[in-house]
């Protein structure tokens, strides 16, 4: 479906959204697009719809009107699960983790998508489940060690919720990358870090672009990550796209300005 | 053609007759309803013991009745010795809901979901079988009175109140429907009008926000129960003046039943639970009147299935949405 | 209770790398003490063949009928709960219909080896025809999962039980929306009989109980093992993390509702082997069996042994079924009951002082109580201890003890006695409820009539009830156990986000 020349399929495409709760309108005929190996940001002010955003593009919500595209196909309707299996997956604003599993458990579940044993062939340990085992646990040792010496080691072992938070981030990104997405939605990962974890975080999404090669669309409000590694950024208000462009131009945009403040003043650096 | 017109005055008869005393069954799972949707609004919990409190409700009037003189010979006139009746058993059983509350699930606010409810379920047993510790597990019967319309006393009760055509509608089915309404009104009133009542609506939103802006979460919740309870106590009084019989186990199966009403209401709706309760009432009499006694449970529980299947909000209820 | 990280060094030291919290939690998690390190060091394996083991060597052991009764049923609750633990324990759905497949099973089964229906078919066509037409069943009742939340989902759960009660109970005479005549179908509240028992390689497994106690004993091998090797599988781990969050756990890419499915359906096989156990051991089987309390008394082990851990819900079906058995003599009720309480009041109580005050406080208070009553009603004391056989119990020392220390009315279990104890029997419960509100040294003076009064209750009305005593004392498990420890013995203390 992608056309040689200028116009290649985009990997997720937006187009003409729209969700309302009762009578109240989320998302307003929203376009958006994001390339393979790109960084996106999504900013806004609180309430603009961004966490609907993804929400929509997961699964979780049903769009009133418009389509989601994943490389040219439909995700509309599909239950989460399989929109995860077509390579979609994300992190959460307040954590979810499964706080009562281990570090490595958290990773080894995400990869259910990916494999194939059944139940029988499980219970009787069959070649095919234990082989799949072997792969799961080692793939997931390679996905936590992309975060450094920080969840390796012992803390492989060691159940989720003695991590702490910059940690329980970190746990949840690997655990999304396990899930072998071609997009990644990241959800303010980097909210309530202190600057240390903030610069740590916006390198770790970087690395996960260039090392990794996935492609991002991100959520954030600190303006810092932002800034450092978004190719493109987009504005959302009450749910409608009002700037698209560099983080120079969004930052400058009037109109974003007046959504954040409320009255026309200039950025500050 | 007088032998069909006969038959025909003779099926409305019927249906007339089922007809109300579906409404009298209905307004008893109302009124038990009513305490379920309350706690379940506040508390999110599913208090299994609720339809034993209305056991004991049922008890507690027994007690009274029985030492007030044997209601054959009562000691006072028989309204005021009915609503003393009422008046114990409702006190009692509003005092047993806080005591539950206090000592079972309070406890328990912090602890996962499943918890209360094991609880619940723990306090619904004990309930049950200090009763047939206590009270022997034999039925008992409020009566001992003749039903015969025209004898004195509590038999009374069972006069005919008035006639249709050639069916009759008896005094005690009219106290009780009349009786639930006027306490869904008041309750009604009470929640929609009080400061008290406005609480509780807060409560049931959002309990921690609730406690931020100044609300004794706790009171409420008391309250909350009290109300439910001496709901569930006025209900088992009810019940044993129409039907008579009592037995430790009789809170399960009307309890059951009762929840099913709340929701199939819309559960943390008050109008709904009533509405609930009478149309579960109702189809409970006309399955046991038209289709069969037997399996009349059989039939009951699989629509009431159905029925959650497809509208779990239950009629009067919103859609919940999952904030993410 | 010694200390240790999870690398075996004593826990005074810091440790470079090793967080304050990582190095301690290997508390935590510990459950009580000692016993509990032992069955965690210990391979599962190992485990599991002393556990076999045990059961396996009663019947050679013991020569008493009841005895090994009580190991076949015991065994059965075993496979019960190992059943319900995979929908409750590691997928966190509240199965409240888990009776109705046992129950479905047991009559399926009983309805293909009898007379009823006169089709007598061999055990090894009947056993995996019924755990596949179970499995099936847990298909179908676990869909309404697919559209309602926890609460909705139990209710309705629940109803499938009341529908299968009340199809069991009234079978006899059922037919077919008016179509067919009446038809026989389940027995109707007799049940159906003359069931016929296992036959496995041409031998007739006829001799209940300890033909079943092997048969129940190799299911619940089978069962361990493979349950043992699903739980550190994908599906286990989809079915714990479907337990922590279905949500997160749909965005990662795991079926929940599918899972949901399987949970059930997996715990419905179980009960569906357990079933037919149960109709070829009982040779019979019947509608009153397959009700709530059951559902209640299974829930209680489940729980009490910890939801989540294999061992755990097996622990917790021996015990509460070895406790309901002996709560039914008043002979060994009596004994454990006192030997609970000893046991209880010297583990929970620090320091050794208070210990000694308070059962001196008892004994002096049980004695001037015993004397005052004496003096006053002469028919208080002086009663009977035991309606039974005779027993260390009833006569010897520990008889004297409580003869001096107890007032006991007179004459034999009479209903005015009975009101006594009805009364002592809400006061003690007032008393007891009172001891968890008031705090510091009013709390100890309280325990001392708490105590008394719980024994006094216990004497004159609960021991010899026993119909009425077992369930009152699962009732209280549930209460008490999600008050003081909801994760049962061997389940660990989850962390949740409320």
């Amino acid at each position: 479906m992608s056309e040689n020349g200028a116009e290649r399929t985009h990997l997720l495409e937006l187009r003409e959204l729209s969700l309302s709760f009762g009578g109240l309108k989320v998302i307003d005929g929203l376009d958006l697009h994001v390339d393979e190996h790109e960084i996106v940001s999504v900013i806004g002010p609180n309430g603009a719809g961004k966490t609907t955003l993804f929400n929509l593009v997961t699964g979780a919500y049903r769009p009133d009107a418009g389509d989601i595209l994943l490389d040219g196909e439909s995700l509309v309707g599909l239950p989460s699960h399989k929109i995860n299996h077509r390579g979609v997956a994300r992190t959460f604003q307040t954590l979810r983790l499964f706080l009562n599993m281990t570090v490595k458990e958290n990773v080894m579940a995400a990869q259910y998508g990916h494999t194939r044993s059944t139940i029988v062939e499980q219970m009787l340990q069959l070649p095919r489940a234990r082989r799949e085992e072997r792969q799961i646990n080692a793939f997931a040792e390679e996905k936590l060690g992309f975060f450094g010496e920080r969840l390796m080691g012992y803390r492989w072992n060691q159940p989720a919720y003695s991590l702490s938070y910059a940690n329980r981030r970190r746990l949840e990104i690997a655990r999304a990358t396990a899930s072998r997405p071609r997009i990644l939605l990241l959800d303010e990962p980097a909210a309530g870090m202190n600057p240390v974890e903030t610069h740590e975080i916006t390198e770790l999404i970087g690395k996960l672009r260039t090392e990794a090669g996935f492609t991002i669309l991100l959520i954030e409000h600190d303006m810092h990550v932002v800034e450092g590694i978004s190719d493109r950024v987009v504005a959302l208000d009450h749910g409608v796209k009002i700037a698209e462009g560099s983080f120079e131009e969004v930052a400058t945009n009037p109109r974003v300005v007046e959504a954040y403040l409320g009255t026309s003043a200039t950025v500050t650096k | 053609m007088s032998t069909v017109l006969a038959f025909q005055l003779q099926t409305w008869n019927f249906f007339f007759r089922e007809l109300v005393s579906g409404l009298a069954v209905g307004s008893l799972y109302a009124l038990i309803a009513l305490g379920y949707t309350m706690v379940y609004g506040v508390l999110k919990l599913l208090n299994f013991a609720h339809g034993d409190v209305y056991m004991v409700g049922a008890y507690i009037g027994f007690f009274l009745l029985n030492a007030l003189g044997s209601p054959l010979a009562p000691v006072m006139p028989i309204v005021p010795l009915i609503l003393l009746a009422f008046a114990a058993s409702m006190v009692g059983c509003g005092i047993l809901g806080v005591v539950i509350e206090r000592f079972a699930y309070r406890p328990l606010r912090k602890a996962p979901r499943i918890a209360p409810l094991i609880s619940a379920i723990g306090v619904s047993f004990f309930l049950q079988q200090t009763a047939v510790l206590l009270w022997s597990p034999n039925p008992r019967s409020y009566d001992t009175f003749s039903l015969r319309p025209d004898s004195s006393g509590i038999g009374e009760l069972f006069r005919t109140a008035f006639t249709i055509g050639n069916f009759s509608i008896q005094y005690v089915q009219l106290v009780v429907i009349l009786s639930t309404v006027v306490l869904m009104i008041g309750l009604s009133l009470f929640v929609w009008r009080t400061r008290t009542g406005k609480a509780m609506r807060a409560v049931s939103f959002d309990a921690e926000a609730s406690s931020m802006m100044g609300i004794d979460v706790d009171r409420v919740i008391t309250i909350t129960f009290l109300i439910g309870s001496a709901l569930a106590g006025a209900a088992g009084v009810m019940t044993g003046l129409i039907y008579q019989q009592l037995n430790p186990y009789m809170g399960f199966g009307a309890g059951l039943k009762a929840f099913t009403a709340a929701v199939v209401g819309g559960i943390g709706n008050i109008g709904g639970a009533v509405l609930g309760g009478l149309l579960i009432g109702l189809t409970e009499t006309f399955t046991v009147g038209y289709l069969s006694s037997q399996f009349s449970d059989l039939i009951l529980y699989s629509i009431l299935v159905v029925f959650l299947l497809f509208r779990s909000t239950g009629i009067r209820g919103a859609p919940v949405l999952q904030k993410v | 209770m010694s200390t240790e990280s999870p690398s075996g060094q004593p826990a005074t030291s810091p440790q470079i790398g090793v967080d304050e919290w990582v190095r301690r939690s290997g508390e935590r998690t510990a459950g009580p003490g000692g016993l509990l390190r032992l069955a965690n060091r210990t391979p599962s394996i190992v485990l599991l063949a002393a556990f076999i083991g045990i059961a396996c060597a009663i019947p050679e052991l013991s020569s008493s009928g009841y005895v090994i009764g009580v190991d076949a049923d015991t065994l059965l609750y075993v496979l019960l709960a190992m059943g319900l633990n995979v929908a409750v324990g590691w997928a966190g759905i509240l199965d409240l219909g888990y009776v109705v497949f046992y129950g479905f099973a047991a009559y399926l089964f009983a309805e293909l080896s009898s007379a009823h229906y006169n089709i007598h078919w061999a055990t090894w066509q009947t056993v995996p025809l019924v755990i596949a037409a179970t499995i099936l069943l847990g298909f179908v009742l676990a869909l309404p999962s697919r559209r309602l939340n926890g609460d909705y989902l139990a209710i309705v759960m629940l109803f499938f039980l009341q529908i299968f009660n009340n199809f069991t109970t009234n079978g006899y005479a059922w037919n077919w929306l008016g179509l067919t005549g009446a038809h026989d179908v389940t027995g109707g509240p007799t049940g159906i009989t003359n069931v016929e028992p296992f036959r496995v390689f041409g031998h007739v497994l006829s001799n209940a109980p300890t033909d079943y106690v092997f048969v129940s004993a190799a299911g619940i091998f089978v069962v361990a093992i493979l349950f043992h090797y699903v739980n550190r599988s994908r599906t286990g781990r989809a079915w714990r993390a479907l337990r922590e969050d279905p949500l997160a756990a749909e965005m990662m890419g795991i079926p929940v509702k599918w899972l949901s499915l399987l949970a059930v359906a997996v715990g419905a096989g179980v009960a569906g082997f357990a079933g037919s156990v149960n109709g070829a051991y009982y040779q019979g089987v019947f509608p009153d069996t397959f009700m709530f309390p059951l559902l209640i008394t299974v829930y209680a082990m489940v729980i009490l042994g910890g939801a989540g851990s294999l061992g755990g819900v097996a622990f917790g079906a021996v015990v509460v079924n070895v406790l309901l058995e002996i709560l039914r003599t008043p002979d060994h009720a009596r004994w454990v009951f006192y030997a609970a309480m000893i046991l209880g009041l010297l583990a929970k109580l620090r320091p050794w002082r208070l210990l000694a005050a308070l059962t001196a406080g008892l004994a002096i208070f049980g004695v001037v109580v015993h004397e005052i009553v004496g003096a006053v009603w002469a028919r208080g004391v002086g009663g009977p201890i035991a309606v039974g056989p005779t027993s260390f119990t009833t006569h010897g020392f520990f008889a004297t003890v409580i003869r001096h220390w107890m007032v006991l009315p007179k004459g034999t279990y009479t209903a005015e006695n009975f009101r006594i104890g009805n009364y002592a029997f809400v006061i003690v419960i007032a008393l007891v409820l009172a001891c968890t509100v008031i705090k510091g040294w009013k709390r100890w003076a309280l325990f001392v009539p708490t105590i008394w009064g719980a024994c006094f209750v216990w004497e004159t009305l609960l021991v010899e009830q026993a119909p009425t005593t077992r369930p009152l004392f699962l009732g209280v498990i549930l209460i008490v156990l999600m008050a003081t420890r909801p994760a049962g013995l061997f389940g660990t203390t989850r962390v949740e986000i409320v």
